[in-house]
């Protein structure tokens, strides 16, 4: 903004003139949220998202859900495309219908043209939407200008003149707000009449909102064939049980042309609060959220700047992230930092914003500095590019499925998930997904991280998927074992086209229907789990066709059982094995995620009733498996397909368990013994106060791994942590059999092959406050520094530590197939393991050194 | 038992002499027959409240000639008295008078749970007390039909004995739970942040993290052990309420209680709890906490419980969810008086800690963390050391204990009946039967 000063003034003045109201502090709780966001070259209808929410509904309750979509359908809206392009869409939402004509007298009519007016479509009775307490608004669509006779009045009200504003479109977005201010106190602060409020105001973009589940927000305004290039879809859980105003559900449209959600909650409201207050600015709503609205609408449109620095004021760069940056950054986040530290959420967020810009439909998630909320982001781009930001996998993944259940260009796997690192200096937390039209008349998607650095992989291999070859022409010998002809397959591999490599697949399928299950399902898995070449194949869709194989085996054992596996005829259909190796499949889809009646109960059912091996298949989200089991469980085996949820495998006492996938959150916690291997990556908080057991993660895990570990856990991760490590790792020392982590910093490569990250460990916290255990870092280039420790020091690692690991590193290999040569290997050449390894301990800490010793010598 | 693990040391006979002195010597105290310490006490723990919980705890009655209802503060529970009706208008002293109150009122398929008295034992871990109190304060809920907490040192093996009087709490550090224990329990209790250290977590040092401390805990000898402040899983309720799920999925008849500290929105803090599932809501005030707690911790950031009661009790009210859920109050209670009063400030029931340790002849020296020579509680309560530990005898500490509630539920009962109550679950949320007194009428 040219004068934004002027602009803040202006505010004041009308903050004036406005009527006093009576704030009702009461609806300032907010807990957490569920939310998933989409950005796509194509239109998507609202029914897609309509299972992804309804799965994630346990991380609402049912108190505020809403919806926002960019990039509309014109014809939808009754409307020009000229008119969809260059109006106002204008939503206002009526609790009560009484107040239209003045709204639309005071607010509408009076400053603007009204080209077109959409009452949005709804079901005729929403009683039948069992879960919703109130009927949810009528809102009404204008689709609008600003008449020239407003414009001037807006000007001299507000002292302003048209100079202070770089362009007539950032001047009618000023007029824009303060209308909707003026309005929302009008009828919606003053007296707390919750009347009617502005839902949303910008060009080409809408927000929906209710008392209730989001997808009851589909159901109601009949947005299932509604289409848009970008959605939002978000459960609020808010604190307090009686909100019974769809004002206070997500997500905020505070900002013009831009839809707000915001997951968890901050702990300095009032700060952020008083920090608008100060720049003429009023919230209305009580939420947090609203606020975080407020605020990224001042930083980007009011003060002008450019979305990374939008990002850095919100989720401010600290620590070693701060000191890796370049100086020049340094220098203009530092100002950032202090000027606007005041209007910086604090606390536990995970920001997900759709925004309008010009032609541009836009998708923005960003982490908070601590990564306190669970976040993840992906893409797939096939014919037609998508990306996503969610709260957790398993919503991706159930987007995925109902589009590509009716559109082949689609199938269920994205090309690559990951998790940001806030506050970071390699990404910035945030990724910004931007959907933009292209010559052809289509449009394209582009992703970029916080510092506009395009991230967009453009992964190879061909995506089209063609019908199995008779024969795949692998030579097939007439006895052989997975882990045998493995190596022979991944060989021939890269010269397989669709149509063979899909006859592979029939091949092993009859196979298992002739000779053995077991044997085509161990194999399966290795193609599906291990890292290898699929040459002129699209990885993620060959991998979406194993796994589709090996459900098509597995979904026969409960009509069909054989000697390896068995099934249920029914949910609560608990049969007896038929050998004790026999397992169990178990389809998860019926099952409640958790509960009574969940899976994880089912799971335990089964166990009493003498089940000892289980294979769990179509995993959407459930969580808790593998717990209830007690203690002793060394003969149990658990195999899990899908979007597992939650709590894997926490508190198990020496179960085995795989994970054909990347895992969430909270996994292992409480691990007491036993096995747990990860064919992905794990989310945050994995092994949090673990006591010990074997713990294997392929990939990467996400924020706060093993923290507040005791005992003697020892876990491999293959790629990296986000930041805490091992953070109060309380271990004894693994030389006496304590606990451990082993970070290989490693990643794979498109053609299987395994490089070295940039960094073993991008973090600013490794092992903070420790007082036991260890860290062997393989590090053999020195890239970690101490400067990353808070509490602990490098030491060289001796042949007794090499003792304690290698076996470990064996079993990594038999696991993952990471051989334990390569692991030793630099550029080439074999490094004998202390040039390759850098060990951390904890230094001990000196204020309670005096109270050590003493006890050493009793 | 823990004896048979134990070295032979210290010799039956010093143990004998030792707690025979010490038994003598408090009782001595509390007849009259010596003049009352000079340093005993402060204004919170009286010398009188000190002596009378001594006095109940060896006789299981009232004292005569000590203040055993108040202390000097000049604020919260000691500026509160009762409006107790005119003598002709009390009801008879007796057995009738209910002193049970019901732990699940949510309605739910999980166990019905009714202690006699509105009093439950609260969380003191294995590590900061030793296995001889932990099993006298297990043993006593038994005989009261309540309950005492683990704290978040696990659970001795010897608890299991008592299985269905011990809660398993499930605190920010993870220390020594594991299925077994959540599933042994009938209430599960999630300390979310204690009254006496809002903010900052546990800490035990490595001194007092001996062998057998740490193989409870899971952890290593003489390694210092943290708890953090936050669970590291949970910041939301949503990842509050499926941190409650987890536990449910592991055992699904527990009451689930939440306890929690009373920061300025502790009434917002506990209608989340109650939608996440929780039974009881424990609000942990600003004034428990054994000397193990810093001193500035122990007075200065929470909210007193006499305030944080009756604002979440009211705003449970407003959000029409009060009768669903349990209510407990802990943190500087320290007499049946101050129970009552708590209750007629809108709690059910109280937990008790500090008290406990007192009727077990704590003299409230501060010197939990055993001073420079890191031994722990000279009295043989707050320390794991081998030899102060056998200080407490499981048989003696039990019968104080029962003593000391018996005197207790009379002296509840002797409020409710000059109240003209008949149960006291009628007293709660009756701020009207309270007064407010001045500092100058003591
Ligand atoms: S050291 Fe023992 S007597 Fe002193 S306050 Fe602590 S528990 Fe009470």
């Amino acid at each position: 903004m040219k004068n934004a000063e002027a602009l803040l003034d202006s505010r004041r003045l009308m903050n004036s003139r406005l009527p006093k109201f009576e704030l009702n502090e009461d609806d300032a709780a907010e807990g957490g949220c569920g939310v998933v966001g989409l950005a796509c070259e194509i239109p998507v209808a609202g029914r897609h998202l309509f299972n992804s929410l309804e799965q994630m509904r346990n991380r609402g309750n049912g108190k505020g859900g809403g919806v926002a979509m960019v990039g509309l359908d014109h014809e939808q809206f009754g409307v020009s495309p000229e008119i969809l392009k260059n109006d106002y869409l204008y939503a206002v939402a009526y609790l009560d219908d009484s107040v239209r004509k003045d709204v639309e007298e005071q607010f509408i009519n009076s400053n603007f043209d009204v080209d077109h007016t959409h009452e949005v479509p709804t079901m005729e009775n929403w009683q039948e939407l069992e879960n919703l307490d109130a009927q949810p608004p009528n809102v009404v669509c204008y689709f609008i200008r600003p008449k020239p006779s407003a414009v001037q009045k807006f000007l001299s009200d507000g002292n302003l003149s048209e100079s202070d504003f770089p362009s007539k479109k950032a001047m009618w977005d000023e007029l824009l707000f303060q209308n909707t201010h003026k309005l929302n106190v009008e009828y919606y602060a003053k007296e707390q009449r919750a009347d009617a409020f502005v839902l949303s105001h910008g060009q080409n973009m809408i927000i929906l909102k209710i008392v209730g589940y989001a997808e009851d927000v589909i159901r109601y305004y009949r947005l299932d064939d509604v289409t848009a290039h970008v959605w939002i879809g978000h459960h609020r859980y808010p604190t307090r049980g009686r909100v019974t105003h769809p004002g206070g559900a997500h997500p905020f449209g505070q900002g013009v042309d831009v839809a707000l959600v915001h997951n968890g909650d901050f702990s300095n409201y009032v700060s952020v609060k008083d920090y608008l207050g100060q720049r003429g600015m009023e919230p209305l709503f009580f939420t947090d959220t609203e606020v975080a609205a407020l605020g990224f609408d001042l930083h980007s449109r009011v003060y002008g700047y450019p979305m990374e620095y939008v990002i850095e004021s919100l989720a401010p760069t600290g620590e070693l992230d701060f000191v890796m940056l370049p100086d020049e950054k340094q220098e203009v986040y530092e100002a950032i930092q202090k000027t606007h530290i005041h209007g910086s959420p604090d606390g536990p967020w995970f920001f997900i914003i759709a925004k309008a810009d010009g032609l541009t439909h836009q998708l923005i998630g960003i982490t908070d500095t601590s990564m306190l909320r669970p976040q993840v982001f992906s893409y797939q781009r096939g014919e037609v590019g998508i990306a996503f930001c969610g709260s957790e996998k398993q919503v991706i993944d159930a987007v995925l499925e109902s589009l590509s259940s009716e559109d082949k260009r689609f199938w269920r796997r994205c090309d690559e998930y990951w998790n940001a690192r806030g506050g970071s200096y390699t990404d910035g937390g945030s990724f910004i997904f931007d959907v933009n039209p292209d010559e052809k008349g289509g449009h394209e998607l582009t992703m970029s991280n916080k510092f506009g650095a395009i991230v967009d992989t453009h992964p190879e291999g061909n995506f089209e998927i063609e019908p199995a070859a008779m024969e795949s022409g692998f030579d097939w010998p007439s006895e052989w074992t997975a882990i045998d002809i493995f190596p022979q397959i991944v060989s021939t591999f890269p010269a397989f086209d669709w149509p063979a490599a899909r006859g592979l697949l029939s091949e092993i399928g009859s196979h298992a229907s002739q000779h053995s299950r077991r044997q085509a399902v161990d194999l399966l898995c290795l193609l599906l789990n291990r890292k290898y070449d699929t040459g002129t194949l699209r990885t993620s869709r060959w991998l979406d066709c194993v796994e589709d194989a090996i459900m098509g085996i597995l979904n026969h054992a409960g009509t069909t059982p054989c000697e390896y596996f068995s099934g249920q005829k029914s949910p609560g259909h608990l049969p007896e094995p038929q050998n004790p190796s026999q397992a169990i499949v178990v389809d998860a889809r019926p099952y409640p995620i958790e509960g009574t009646e969940s899976l994880a109960r089912e799971l335990v059912a089964l166990y009493r009733t003498g089940w000892r091996n289980f294979v769990v298949t179509h995993c959407h989200g459930h969580r808790f498996i593998g717990n209830g089991f007690g203690m002793e469980t060394s003969d149990v085996r658990i195999d899990v397909f899908g979007s597992v949820g939650d709590y894997l495998g926490s508190g198990s006492d020496g179960m085995t368990i795989h994970m054909h996938g990347n895992a969430q959150d909270q996994v292992a916690q409480i691990h007491k013994a036993g096995t747990l291997v990860v064919h992905g990556d794990v989310g945050q908080c994995y092994g949090y106060g673990a006591k010990g057991g074997r713990l294997f993660v392929q990939g990467n895990a996400a924020g706060r791994p093993m923290i507040n570990s005791v005992g003697s856990p020892k876990l491999v991760i293959n790629g990296t942590a986000l930041d805490y490590l091992a953070e109060s790792f309380m271990a004894g020392d693994p030389l006496e059999g304590g606990g451990f982590v082993v970070v290989n910093g490693l990643q794979f490569e498109s053609d299987g092959e395994i490089s070295e990250l940039d960094t073993p460990y991008p973090g600013g916290n490794l092992f903070s406050l420790s007082s036991g255990g260890a860290i062997y870092v393989r590090d053999p280039t020195n890239v970690l520094s101490s400067s990353q420790l808070n509490g602990g020091e490098f030491v060289e690692l001796t042949d007794a530590d090499w003792d304690v690991i290698q076996p470990l590193l064996v079993e990594n290999e038999e696991h993952f197939g990471i051989p334990l040569a390569r692991l030793l290997t630099v550029a080439g050449e074999m490094q004998p393991p202390s040039a390759v390894y850098r060990k951390i301990i904890p230094l001990k800490n000196k204020a309670l050194s005096v109270e050590d010793s003493w006890a050493g010598k009793h | 038992m823990a004896k048979s693990k134990l070295p032979v040391f210290p010799s039956e006979t010093l143990i004998h002499k030792i707690t025979h002195l010490m038994h003598d010597g408090m009782d001595a105290r509390t007849s009259g027959e010596f003049e009352i310490p000079p340093a005993l006490g402060d204004a919170r723990w009286t010398d009188e409240l000190i002596l009378s919980t001594w006095h109940m705890a060896a006789t299981g009655t009232l004292p005569d000639n000590l203040n055993y209802k108040t202390g000097e503060s000049n604020g919260g529970f000691d500026r509160l008295d009762f409006k107790l009706l005119d003598e002709e208008q009390w009801l008879k002293h007796s057995e009738d008078i209910k002193t049970s109150i019901p732990l699940n009122r949510r309605g739910d398929h999980r166990k019905k749970l009714s202690p006699a008295i509105p009093i439950y034992g609260g969380g003191m871990s294995y590590g900061s007390v030793s296995v001889n109190v932990m099993m006298s304060r297990a043993i006593h809920a038994k005989n009261w039909n309540t309950y005492m907490s683990t704290g978040e040192g696990g659970y001795p093996e010897e608890l299991y004995d008592c299985r269905d009087h011990v809660i398993t709490q499930v605190a920010t550090g993870l220390f020594g739970v594991e299925e077994k224990s959540i599933q042994a329990a009938p209430i599960v209790e999630f300390k979310y942040a204690q009254g006496a250290k809002p903010g900052l977590g546990g800490h035990l040092l490595a001194s007092k993290a001996g062998e057998e401390v740490a193989k409870m805990r899971g952890s290593v000898p003489f390694v210092s052990l943290f708890s953090p402040f936050p669970f590291h899983s949970t910041y939301s309720v949503e990842d509050h309420s499926k941190h409650i799920d987890w536990v449910q999925t592991i055992n699904p008849d527990a009451l689930i209680s939440v306890k929690v500290s009373t920061p300025h929105d502790v009434d917002m803090v506990a209608v989340g709890s109650y939608y996440a599932g929780a039974h009881i809501i424990h609000l942990d005030g600003g004034f428990g906490g054994t000397g193990a707690a810093p001193e500035i911790a122990k007075k200065n950031i929470a909210m007193p419980i006499e305030l944080a009661v009756p604002k979440v009790h009211k705003f449970l009210i407003k959000e029409g969810i009060r009768e669903n859920v349990t209510l407990i109050a802990s943190g500087g209670i320290r007499t049946a008086d101050d129970i009552a009063k708590a209750i007629a400030l809108g709690a059910d029931g109280v937990v008790l800690g500090t008290s406990d340790l007192v009727a077990m002849g704590c003299t409230r020296c501060s010197n939990c963390e055993g001073g420079p020579s890191g031994r722990g509680c000279p009295w043989g309560l707050t320390t794991t050391d081998i030899e102060l530990q056998e200080w407490v005898q499981q048989e003696w500490a039990v019968k104080r204990l029962d003593n000391y509630y018996t005197a207790l539920q009379w002296r509840l009962r002797d409020i409710l009946r000059k109240l003209g109550l008949s149960d006291v679950k009628e007293l709660v949320g009756r701020t009207d039967l309270l007064v407010y007194t001045r500092s100058d009428l003591k």
